[in-house]
């Protein structure tokens, strides 16, 4: 449990451990983690020491050393790492040891979540810091069930279906490009009006 | 914590915040920025380095060393409550 990231009036920055113990014991009670739920210290020390980025993940091996640093948590992602992870039998640095590209779209589905315990604050000063990402979430979690099965998986799509999907997008496309091309013929051929 | 890594290794940390920077009470363009450039420099820990270890309070009760769970592969995730 790192520093409140989206502060409001009712979810204010931390200044006792005890303020962030209580909202450790929500977090973990609200959204039912599995897991154990630790709670750094009000300075951040160990967050800042592993890197103080918003939204990271490692894999410690069974050495004791990082097998892998996803640096914007991307469970599919982690999942492939784990399972290369289990094949060098828990030891080693895994699929190049770090991956840093920021995704979105599972911010998108269920960032909401945690951006909607800090309202209004924690809307307006996200909007105005990079416009659409507070109303994208805010979108997002009306159709959280539909984005849900791409945007929130844990596993890696697999090729076949990424194959299925390009060319379902491409397909899409086609028709969307002859549509329009039809609708413009339309328009043009307005001339029908005037035969008449 | 007491006697552990994390906490000696901060003192030497360039990109180290003072409490009240790091607990930021509004969230603005800065906030962005500076994890754009903690993401291009890749601040942290980088794989196959030792994870510097702690020793932090559970939810529920007592406390996790890393170093205990040493044999075991460890998933970590900093997450915040907003």
């Amino acid at each position: 449990m790192i520093r409140q990231a989206h502060p409001g009036p009712e979810v204010q920055a931390y200044k006792t451990f005890d303020e962030k113990k209580a909202d450790a014991e929500k977090f973990s009670r609200e959204d039912n983690y599995s897991y154990p739920v630790l709670i750094d210290d009000v300075e951040g020390t160990t967050h800042q020491v592993y890197g103080g980025l918003a939204d990271p993940t490692y894999i410690i091996d069974a050495d004791g050393r990082v097998a892998f640093y996803c640096l914007w948590t991307h469970a599919p992602t982690l999942h492939t790492a784990l399972e290369e992870l289990v094949k060098q039998d828990g030891r080693g640095v895994v699929l190049g040891g770090v991956h840093r590209t920021p995704h979105m779209l599972s911010s998108i589905a269920d960032g909401w979540r945690g951006l909607k315990r800090g309202l209004p604050q924690s809307f307006v000063e996200l909007e105005l810091s990079a416009p659409g990402l507070a109303s994208l979430p805010w979108l997002g979690h009306f159709i959280k069930p539909l984005l849900a099965p791409i945007a929130l998986r844990s596993r890696p799509i697999p090729p076949p279906v990424k194959i299925g999907m390009a060319v379902g997008a491409a397909a899409l496309a086609v028709v969307a490009i002859k549509a329009f091309i039809g609708r413009r013929k339309d328009t043009n051929g307005n001339d029908a009006y005037r035969r008449m | 914590m007491h006697g552990i890594e994390a906490a000696g290794r901060i003192e030497e940390l360039e990109t180290r915040k003072p409490p009240e920077e790091y607990n930021f009470e509004h969230f603005t363009t800065g906030v962005l920025i500076d994890d754009a450039k903690r993401t291009i420099r890749a601040n942290g820990i980088c794989a196959g380095e030792i994870a510097p270890d702690f020793e932090l309070p559970k939810v529920g009760g007592g406390t996790i060393r890393l170093s205990d769970l040493r044999g075991r592969q460890v998933l970590m995730h900093f997450g915040s409550y907003t």
